[in-house]
């Protein structure tokens, strides 16, 4: 199969920065839909949106398909996954651990679980290994998000 | 509260399982129709969980703000993003820099709406990522 190469583009980073700044855009809107209706509807709803917004993006764009052959099929559940973190943080949201707690825990899970995928080249991705600056920019960069995840907000 | 922390630690890892999973459908398909089966097929899991459980539709959803149903439209978009760059600049790179940018606009949302904060904090917090970002730029592939 072939890959992209890896890049370290800046382009690629002032992508993956701005994703950051749609996530924030997406806890507010679901977030405040969690406050009127249920969380299951709180998930529902941008799933059920993005779905529809999904079809007109494609109709637009009309993107290539990378390769003719078909991929096997464990590659359509990723949806899944994500559905269950809804769930698993809300139920953590309403424990000792709050939002706060929820937020840490889940960076340092998915930090961790990145980087085996990563050094591993888990499911088809390529290998990249961890060199000392990447866990330069990592300490530096989770150091801030604690700061600002337990100190930054009086909530 | 051992089991909480650890369900939040379990939350972390499928919000990276999921975007490697993507990755690898975008690899063989497109960012954005990995996208849409990341929503579909996540459709479709929770209209079952919800049937299953119940109370979809309590509460009073209708009276939520208009904007508030905008989530799914900027969802795409960012699941698109995730799937795209994750072959391209590794997971915990794509990971560490949503991280960067979620928290970093955090502030900037924050403040906008008025949100009641620590200023130096913010600004510690605001100053320590940037400096992370500067350093993993300075990688070499």
């Amino acid at each position: 199969m072939s890959q992209p190469e890896l890049s370290n583009h800046p382009l690629h980073f002032a992508a993956a920065f701005g994703a950051g700044g749609l996530l924030s855009l997406m806890v507010l809107f679901n977030g405040t839909l969690a406050a009127y209706g249920s969380l299951f509807f709180a998930s529902w709803v941008p799933h059920l949106t993005g779905t529809f917004a999904a079809i007109l993006f494609l109709l637009v764009l009309r993107p290539k398909r990378a390769q003719i052959a078909r991929p096997p099929l464990w590659v359509y559940l990723g949806g899944v996954s994500g559905a269950v973190t809804v769930m698993l943080t809300s139920a953590t949201m309403n424990s000792a651990l709050a939002l706060s707690g929820t937020i840490a825990l889940g960076l340092a899970g998915q930090m961790a679980f990145s980087l085996l995928a990563d050094i591993r080249g888990l499911f088809g991705l390529p290998q990249r290994m961890p060199v000392r600056r990447d866990f330069v920019a990592l300490g530096l960069i989770i150091a801030g998000s604690l700061i600002l995840i337990f100190f930054g907000s009086s909530t | 509260m051992i089991w909480f922390a650890t369900l939040a630690i379990l939350a972390g890892v499928l919000v990276s399982l999921s975007r490697q999973i993507n990755g690898r459908l975008a690899l063989s398909t497109s960012a954005m129709e990995s996208s849409f089966w990341n929503h579909l097929v996540g459709l479709v899991f929770i209209t079952c969980v919800a049937l299953a459980v119940g109370g979809l539709f309590a509460g009073t959803p209708a009276a939520a703000p208009w904007w508030a149903y905008l989530g799914g439209i900027v969802g795409v978009v960012f699941i698109a993003a995730g799937s795209w760059l994750i072959a391209r600049i590794g997971a915990a790179q794509t990971a560490l820099l949503i991280i960067a940018g979620q928290m970093i606009s955090g502030v900037v949302l924050d403040i906008i709406m008025g949100a009641p904060g620590n200023l130096w904090a913010r600004a510690l917090g605001v100053a320590l990522i940037l400096a992370g970002m500067w350093v993993a730029q300075g990688r070499k592939v």
